[in-house]
């Protein structure tokens, strides 16, 4: 088991609790996603295990060691890799200025270097606009450096919250294009989508979350097919008889 | 013209480097050092004391002023703004803070060193070079000089060492940098002992610049925030362009209109910009 | 994401009966108080005119920090200068009594909406970004206040202006300045209080805790902003055209310097920031604690120090000031709680 994370509570500053006592387990080399409706805590979850907001109680292990409460650069050293929902680009920098920081705590700059390589094998257009400044860039082409940022510090695990959130549709093809080949990659992936059936269908495995807890969990095929959770979660309309 | 050009030009310089590390702090740390012109003062106090009682050089003075100032900056970070750190309202409290610290420095400088106004007098701070029909003051120019390369080697550490980088990227998203494993807390409380460097060695120069009492630092911290809001809150480039710029302009002002009403200058620029482009020469709109 | 918390007031809360009650029986006290104090010179006999010029300061300074609080509590934008609008009120007073004769019980209002233009003018031009640049810009204004009076040979200039004295017998002269000022310190908080319960209050306590999220549910901040700002300008103009006339001279240091504005912010910030009765406590005490001080101590530098002290203190341990703190414990005592 990859990630145990037990009985979790967080919350926000000094207000209530988002996460109520959640648990799940991540194995290795598979895709997951977790889905749920707003205020369900799927992004709180991310953040707390990528050590961008403590946990209140309970506890993280990953790879059987303790985790809680680590800072995202302790996390990164471990393989635990975020990327988050709100643009976490540098606007400033170029691409490729972008990629080393994703590589910031790689020293070997020959490693850097080679590594940027592959992220512009992986996303071709990339390389192409490697030195103009990340803020330019289209929504898509955002996501795709965000991606390729992620990849440069060769992860055990990527979180990854929402991809396709202001992207058109196309766009949103070739992120999720990109996500699904990255368990051939050996990477173990955790997505939160909104938009439902595309994340089940790169997924393996699917959690669903409400008012800060897991609910189901099962089979992303299966959980797609489930009508019960089809109208709880997914918000398809009642059927007019 | 040409000479009240160039007195504005080398005061400029100086300011730029008052501005650094006041920009400096606001980029990394969204942090408004109401202190600022306080510590400079300090620093001005320590390079006197030092040249009165050892006859060591302001400019020699550097050396132990520049380190001082960031070990306090250090400890100051460490002590008082981690505890604020993640609180609401951050970029208010943070400002009373400085508020409330400034406050406690002057009233200390007062204290010990009275309001007298000092000022160390080193042999270069009144003579002048002359080239052609200008007078170019030495204490100026060795200021201007020392305050650009100062501001050069932040420069250059900023763009070609890693931890420069670490520091440019927390300035232009929290979040990423976090997520790409900078370490937030080291390199701000290093940004901080920075600019307090910077606020140490600006001290030094003031101290043969200017002459200097508890109760000042207003008028500079006053000055200076005009400054890096003219040229954009958290820009390097801002602060050296906005200080040349308003140095110049200031200093055909009090040509023209005597030295009493220079400084409003600066207020003025600072109310236009606010008033034409509030995100400053450098600066970026704000987005939602 | 999610931003919530525990809110530090909610203004729209019913209050129990009891809270109430011992709220309204301790306002009506105050009242009489006020009312009765000028007439109770044959109770205090001498120090009659003491206590007069010490209530009349206090009541000053509540108007100075509860108009701060509008601005600076309400909406979190903290201005370091505005005595700025104090000064221009005492000038206009003190000024249109020197050359027309007017008296600045009666022109005090008009120097209230003066302060309040002035108010609007820069509130137009500096609430147009967030906090920071604000910030600055009262500082700035406040010293260009400073060098303006300073050099304005109309007004005197660094050495002022005298102001006639009034012609009322001596035994009752500091009445009529206790009544006016008392009357400002009331409706500012009057004001304050209607502020708090109004749409404007909630508009603006939304844009203290996120001025986006403000935005987007569709307040409309600019407004709000140079509102609370424009109404933080007026009263303490008013008392400042009273307070001139208090002192019978005008002179830039009495009006335009940074501790004034330290001290207008470090009251309301003690008292309780965002409350009503919060800047109205601070006033108070810091009233009463420098009264003690500088009997014991003397005035000399360390009162700065002491004010940082006291500010840094409570930032760091308690940040929500005595009523905020008491509140967030649920041990607010009824009449404190004016929310």
């Amino acid at each position: 088991m990859l990630l145990h994370v037990d009985q979790v509570t967080a919350g926000y500053r000094s207000g209530p609790d988002i996460l109520q006592g959640l648990s799940l387990d991540i194995e290795e080399n598979r895709t997951y996603c977790i889905i749920g409706p707003n205020g369900a805590g799927k992004s709180t979850l991310l953040k707390v295990i990528g050590g961008l907001l403590t946990a209140r109680s309970g506890s993280i292990r990953f790879r059987d060691e303790e985790v809680t409460g680590l800072r995202p650069d302790q996390l990164l050293g471990r393989g635990v890799c975020f990327v988050p929902q709100d643009p976490s680009l540098f606007p400033k920098m170029t691409v490729r200025q972008n990629l080393v920081m994703g590589a910031f705590l790689e020293d070997d700059k020959s490693v850097v270097r080679s590594r940027i390589e592959e992220a512009f094998g992986l996303f071709p257009v990339l390389a192409e606009k490697a030195n103009q400044a990340a803020g330019t860039l289209s929504g898509g082409q955002q996501q795709m450096l965000l991606m390729g940022r992620a990849l440069m510090i060769k992860p055990t695990m990527m979180m990854i919250d929402e991809p396709s959130l202001g992207l058109a549709p196309q766009a949103a093809d070739q992120i999720f294009e990109t996500i699904a080949g990255l368990s051939d990659l050996g990477i173990t992936t955790l997505l939160v989508e909104q938009s439902v059936e595309r994340g089940l269908n790169v997924s393996d495995w699917a959690f669903v979350l409400d008012l800060g807890q897991k609910r189901f969990e099962g089979p992303s095929d299966e959980i797609l097919e489930d009508p019960r959770i089809g109208e709880l979660y997914m918000g398809k309309a009642p059927r007019i008889e | 013209m040409i000479q009240i050009l160039i007195l504005g030009l080398l005061l400029g310089g100086v300011y730029a480097l008052m501005a650094s590390g006041l920009t400096l702090l606001f980029g990394v740390m969204r942090i408004v050092n109401l202190a600022h012109g306080a510590l400079m003062v300090v620093a001005a106090y320590v390079s006197f004391f030092l040249f009165t009682e050892l006859g060591i050089d302001p400019f020699l003075s550097l050396v132990v002023t520049m380190p001082t100032m960031f070990l306090v900056g250090v400890v100051v970070y460490r002590w008082l703004f981690t505890r604020l750190e993640g609180t609401d309202r951050y970029s208010e409290m943070t400002v009373l803070l400085t508020f409330g610290l400034a406050l406690v420095i002057e009233g200390l400088l007062g204290y010990f060193f009275t309001g007298i106004f000092r000022s160390t007098s080193p042999g270069y701070a009144t003579n002048s070079f002359i080239v052609g029909d200008l007078f170019i003051p030495r204490g100026q120019l060795y200021g201007s000089l020392t305050s650009l390369a100062l501001i050069l080697g932040l420069w250059l550490f900023l763009n070609f060492t890693k931890t420069g980088y670490a520091i440019q990227a927390l300035t232009q998203n929290r979040t990423a940098a976090q997520i790409v494993g900078v370490n937030v807390r080291r390199v701000s409380t290093l940004s901080f002992g920075i600019g307090m460097a910077l606020a140490g060695a600006a001290g030094s120069l003031l101290s043969y610049l200017f002459t200097f009492f508890p109760g000042q630092h207003w008028q500079w911290i006053a000055l200076l925030l005009s400054l890096i809001v003219l040229g954009g809150l958290g820009s390097l480039a801002g602060a050296v362009v906005g200080s040349l710029l308003l140095a110049v302009l200031a200093a055909f002002v009090s040509n023209w209109l005597g030295s009493t009403w220079s400084p409003m200058t600066f207020y003025l620029a600072l109310f236009i910009i606010l008033l034409v482009r509030p995100q400053g020469l450098f600066g970026e709109k704000e987005t939602v | 994401m999610i931003q919530s918390e525990a809110p530090d007031h909610a203004p729209l809360e019913v209050r129990p009966r009891e809270t109430r009650r011992s709220r309204t029986v301790f306002g009506l006290i105050l009242l009489a108080v006020l009312i009765l104090l000028p007439l109770s010179r044959p109770l205090i006999g001498g120090p009659f005119n003491y206590v007069m010029q010490i209530v009349t300061i206090a009541l000053m300074w509540i108007t100075l920090a509860t108009s701060w609080n509008l601005i600076g509590g309400y909406a979190g934008y903290i201005s370091l200068g505005n005595n700025v609008f104090f000064g221009i009120g005492g000038y206009v007073g003190g000024t249109l009594l020197v050359y027309q004769g007017w008296s600045p019980f009666l022109t005090a209002p008009l120097a209230g909406l003066l302060g309040m233009a002035v108010g609007v003018i820069v509130g137009l031009i500096t609430l147009r970004t967030r906090g920071p640049a604000f910030i600055i810009a009262t500082i700035a204004l406040l010293l260009m206040a400073s060098l303006v009076f300073d050099n304005w040979d109309l007004v005197g200039g660094a050495n002022g202006l005298s102001l006639p004295l009034p012609d009322w017998p001596r035994q009752w002269v500091r009445v009529p300045f206790y009544s006016a000022m008392a009357l400002t310190a009331l409706a500012s908080v009057l004001l304050s209080w209607k502020v708090a319960h109004s749409k404007l209050g909630l508009g603006l306590r939304a844009l203290a805790q996120d001025e986006t999220k403000a935005e987007v549910l569709g307040i409309n901040t600019r407004r709000y902003k140079i509102i609370a700002y424009a109404l933080s300008a007026a009263l303490p103009a008013v008392a400042g055209s009273i307070w001139g006339y208090f002192l019978t001279y005008l002179r830039p240091s009495v009006f335009f310097t940074i501790s004034i504005a330290a001290q207008m912010v470090l009251m309301a910030i003690i008292g309780g920031r965002g409350t009503v009765a919060g800047p109205v406590l601070g006033a108070v005490l810091l009233v009463g604690v420098n009264e003690v001080s500088v009997a014991q101590f003397g005035s000399s530098e360390l009162n700065i120090v002491v004010t940082g002290a006291i500010l840094l203190i409570v930032l760091l341990f308690f940040p929500l000031g005595i009523v905020g703190s008491l509140r967030s414990r649920r041990r607010l005592p009824g009449f404190l709680d004016w929310d």
